[in-house]
């Protein structure tokens, strides 16, 4: 059975235009110790996924569709129920490392929190635990004192100390949202190694959200891409990188700065970017039938009855396109 | 911490300063002649000398000057003209009624405001929320000597539970003297509390917005728990700072509410010297109670300090 | 990404109209500058008209508000109060802005010591509130409505110093002030065509707090009788007087209290819809 079994997920949220959807039939499924990444531009509905996970969506926030964490439907457990979970069992990390953290409370309060509340540790041993945390993650002492407060770190140590008070209580999933993007380019590796190491050690499922193309094929076994709250491509990550069968997938590598430099050999200078035409739809205001169609070059009638549901293209490797790209990327 | 601590005391004795040399040049070297002031229109002469004698008014300003700030530092407040009696005596008497006073209203509207304010944002765009914002908006607006007036009027005039004014003393328990200050610290208090009760519920919104609050929930806190445990502690800092700037505010309304319920405190005892013009009193009191909120805002300052460490923490930022 | 869909929809709904706060506290507003424009040429009953026999008369038909203890109709007495409560608090915020804004604005320009020697003053003039100085003013001069402004003018320096400091600090080192220095523009010049623009919203806002608070401050000051002194009606006096008749007249307390409620009230409203009008501008200039 997967560690977690998202099925048909569906979240709306009324606004004052109308009902955004904001995901509609997300399907994917994550087994233990597996690292998975969830790729997209910003507003496709990748972190709101995370969200819903963890339950922390807004409360006016509409769903259906199941969310089955070791069996239980998390979006039908009671908020005790999710808080017990929270931190546990599923630990999040998020974009900005520098307003993370409390300014107020030293971290080493901080990390002992989680300790405290879920595992109900004494002070003492909680501290211990926490001083071993940073320790892990690359803080040691003495100069990384538990004592310290958060603006005397900087945006990467900051970043170490929420990995910190994320692995706090051993949890099974370890949801990363964006964890390198505030960061210098050489944190942004130290931090992403200090993420690889952990999960590898402790067996954690890793879902790795990102709009980087670079973190994903270094970071993930498996990747979904996603594109206006649906999923459009996924599979393991070599076979997608290989063989991207939907066009915006592979719009998307072309507008990659990593594509330029992959695609080196070309006889005409600098390569340009390639950027996608146009614009992702509205939220409130989403085409009929697929949402790429009116940015594809592939598009046709068809495109426009209905969602395209996810064929084949490859070993466990489905694209939701009736005009897949089939075949191997050019080097 | 130190740096901080050692600017805030500097500025807190040059602005005592300043304020002292104020005073002086307004109640003693404006007026010309304060003998004058003093005494009225209808003066003969010989008193007027007498008068300028006693004040030691021969003395150029300048001395006059340094020789009262020295005696007020050395606790020498001088002689009351109209009552003979050393102003220090005058002023030990009637603080005994103004400090409680103050202190109580202090506690009462935070007692009421900050609770509110929180709760407020707990339940925000909500029934509950509105009708706290209506009242806050009442409660700025309704000026305090009027609110006790009316509480006069409904506790001392029609229910006569309270008294309608007057201080029942100290030597008479204490009972009676909270008695007649109940009435007193609620019209003081209550329109305090209604700027609090917002400042508190907009801070709150505010530090329920951050990031670290997001963060706690990540970590499985409930949503009382991320609010008592983070937000709180954070958004209180800005309502601290408040509660100091309205001190200058409080102690207005302490002058008012007193003659409202003829009190004997400082405010009454600076309306009766300013009736009687018995300039050293004025003098005095103006001073002592414009140190009174320099040195409260440097409380205040300590207090801020204390509670965010981004300001005592040393060095170290990377 | 979505949650800004959320947000925006608020913002947009404050500004078309469902401004709630602005059309109450203007029409307030408005009926209170009214009342005090009416009463210069005309008032129910002459607020001078002493009549004795007809004192501390009920609310009726022919005085909706009844008379005092000297028999004067109340209700004339509240509309000329609104007068004078207008022109103090008026004159006094035209005091404390004209002041304080060209103090502030020249501390954030100087910066260096002239910035703090101007904050230093100004945390001097907040340990002076509107009655502590009134109470100097009065104690050497004798009371008076002039007090009065003078003493509230005084406290609001520092807090439009204040503001128009915190407003424009950021502004002065913007390009197009450096490329109008650099043109050999005088500060003043800089002042009124570029910066004055820019945080005249806010200072607005801010001054309509202050004209609220002035109101509320003449009121305290002339129930203790330092502002306006008598026959000049005011609504503090009213209530001191209404004091003296507490238990055979209490209705006296109710009306002036309720003018001074209703005024401020009017005003903050005033100055939170307006806040709630400029704010989102603001900061699409900025």
């Amino acid at each position: 059975m997967p560690l977690l079994d998202i099925a048909d997920l569906t979240l709306r949220i009324p606004t004052v235009e109308g009902t955004a959807e904001i995901l509609n039939d997300v399907s994917f499924a994550l087994n233990r110790g597996e690292s998975i990444g969830l790729v997209g531009e910003s507003g496709c509905g990748k972190s709101m996924t995370a969200l819903a996970a963890m339950g922390l969506l807004p409360e006016s926030a509409q769903t259906r569709g199941a969310i089955r964490f070791d069996g239980q439907d998390l979006l039908r457990t009671d908020e005790a129920g999710l808080c017990a979970i929270r931190g546990r069992r599923i630990a999040m990390i998020f974009q900005e490392p520098m307003t993370a953290l409390n300014p107020v409370m030293c971290i080493g309060a901080q990390i002992a929190e989680g300790l405290r509340l879920h595992l109900r540790l004494g002070p003492g041993e909680a501290e211990d635990r926490a001083r071993r945390l940073l320790d892990r993650v690359g803080l040691p002492a003495p100069r990384f004192s538990p004592q310290l407060y958060p603006h005397q770190l900087s945006g990467g140590q900051r970043q170490r100390v929420v990995i910190a008070m994320a692995l706090a209580c051993d949890p099974d999933i370890l949801i990363a949202d964006e964890p390198t993007t505030a960061l210098d380019v050489t944190i942004q590796a130290q931090i992403l190694d200090l993420i690889a190491s952990i999960t590898a050690e402790t067996g954690m499922a890793l879902i790795m959200i990102t709009h980087d193309l670079g973190i994903v094929a270094e970071t993930t076994e498996r990747m979904l891409v996603m594109y206006a709250g649906r999923i459009v491509e996924q599979g393991p990550t070599a076979e997608v990188f290989a063989r991207m069968a939907h066009p915006y997938t592979r719009g998307l590598f072309a507008a990659s700065p990593h594509a330029a430099v992959v695609s080196v050999g070309s006889t005409e200078g600098r390569v340009r970017l390639a950027a996608i035409p146009g614009q992702v739809p509205d939220p409130v205001h989403r085409p009929a039938g697929c949402v790429f169609a009116d940015r594809c070059a592939r598009q046709t009638e068809a495109c426009r009855a209905e969602v395209p549901a996810a064929m084949t293209v490859g070993p466990d490797h489905t694209a939701a396109c009736i005009h897949p790209v089939l075949g191997e990327v050019p080097a | 911490m130190t740096t901080f601590l050692w600017r805030r005391l500097v500025a807190l004795f040059l602005t005592t300063l300043a304020a002292t040399l104020v005073v002086f040049l307004v109640l003693e070297v404006l007026p010309g002649d304060p003998a004058a002031v003093m005494l009225g229109v209808g003066a003969r002469e010989d008193t007027l000398a007498a008068l300028r004698h006693e004040l030691g008014l021969d003395l150029p300003p300048v001395q006059r000057y340094f020789i009262w700030v020295g005696n007020l530092f050395l606790g020498d407040f001088g002689k009351s003209y109209t009552y003979g009696v050393p102003v220090s005596e005058l002023i030990g008497d009637r603080v005994m009624v103004s400090v409680p006073l103050a202190l109580f209203a202090i506690v009462l509207s935070t007692a009421l405001a900050i609770p509110l304010g929180v709760f407020a944002a707990t339940r925000h765009g909500r029934g509950a929320d509105a009708a706290i914002m209506a009242f806050s908006q009442i409660g700025v607006a309704v000026p305090n000597f009027w609110l006790g007036l009316l509480l006069i009027l409904l506790f001392a005039v029609k229910l006569a539970w309270l008294p309608a004014g007057g201080f029942g003393g100290w030597d008479n328990g204490a009972w009676a003297g909270v008695r007649s200050l109940i009435l007193p610290a609620v019209a003081l208090a209550l329109p305090q509390a209604a700027i609090l009760a917002r400042v508190t519920r907009s801070s709150v919104l505010e530090t329920l917005k951050e990031d670290y609050v997001r963060t706690a929930r990540a970590k499985g806190l409930s949503r009382e728990a991320a609010l008592w445990r983070h937000a709180l502690r954070n958004a209180l800092i800005p309502v601290v700072t408040i509660m100091g700037l309205q001190f200058s505010f409080l102690l207005a309304g302490t002058i008012i509410i007193e003659n409202v319920f003829t009190l004997p405190g400082i405010g009454r005892l600076i309306f009766q010297a300013i009736a009687q013009r018995d300039l050293i009193v004025v003098k005095d009191l103006v001073v002592l109670l414009a140190m009174t909120v320099i040195v409260v805002n440097f409380i205040v300052d300590l207090a801020y300090a204390a509670l965010d460490p981004r300001l005592s923490g040393g060095g170290d930022e990377p | 990404m979505s949650l800004d869909i959320l947000r925006e929809g608020r913002a947009k709904r404050r500004i078309g109209g469902r401004n709630r706060n602005l059309w109450i506290g203007g029409a307030v507003t408005l009926v209170l500058v009214l009342t005090a424009l009416i009463s210069l040429v005309w008032t129910p009953y002459p607020v001078a008209g002493i009549d004795i026999p007809g004192k501390l008369a009920t609310p009726s038909w022919t005085h909706p508000f009844g008379t005092d203890h000297f028999g004067r109709d109340v209700f004339s007495m509240i509309m000329v109060g609104a007068r004078n409560s207008i022109v103090v608090a008026f004159v006094a915020v035209g005091i404390g802005a004209g002041l304080g804004i060209p103090l502030g604005l020249l501390a954030a320009a100087r910066r260096g010591w002239v910035d703090e020697t101007v904050m230093r003053f100004n945390d001097f003039a907040f340990a002076f509130p509107a009655l502590l100085s009134a109470v100097m003013i009065t104690a050497i001069a004798g009371p008076g409505a002039v007090n009065a402004i003078i003493a509230i003018g005084i406290f609001n320096v520092p807090v439009f110093a204040r503001l128009a400091r915190g407003a424009s600090m950021s502004l002065w080192k913007r390009e197009y002030v450096l490329a109008a220095r650099v043109a050999a523009k005088g500060d003043v010049a800089i002042a009124i065509e570029h910066i004055l623009p820019n945080i005249a919203g806010v200072l607005i806002v801010q001054a309509t707090i202050q004209f609220a608070l002035g109101i509320l401050a003449e009121a305290g000051l002339s129930y203790l009788g330092l502002g306006a002194q008598p026959p000049q009606p005011s609504w503090g006096k009213m209530l001191n007087d209404a004091q003296t008749y507490i238990y055979l007249a209490p209705r006296l307390a109710i009306f002036p209290g309720m003018a001074i409620t209703l005024a401020v009230l009017g005003l903050n409203l005033l100055g939170d819809g307006l806040r709630d009008l400029l704010d989102p501008r603001l900061r699409r200039e900025r």
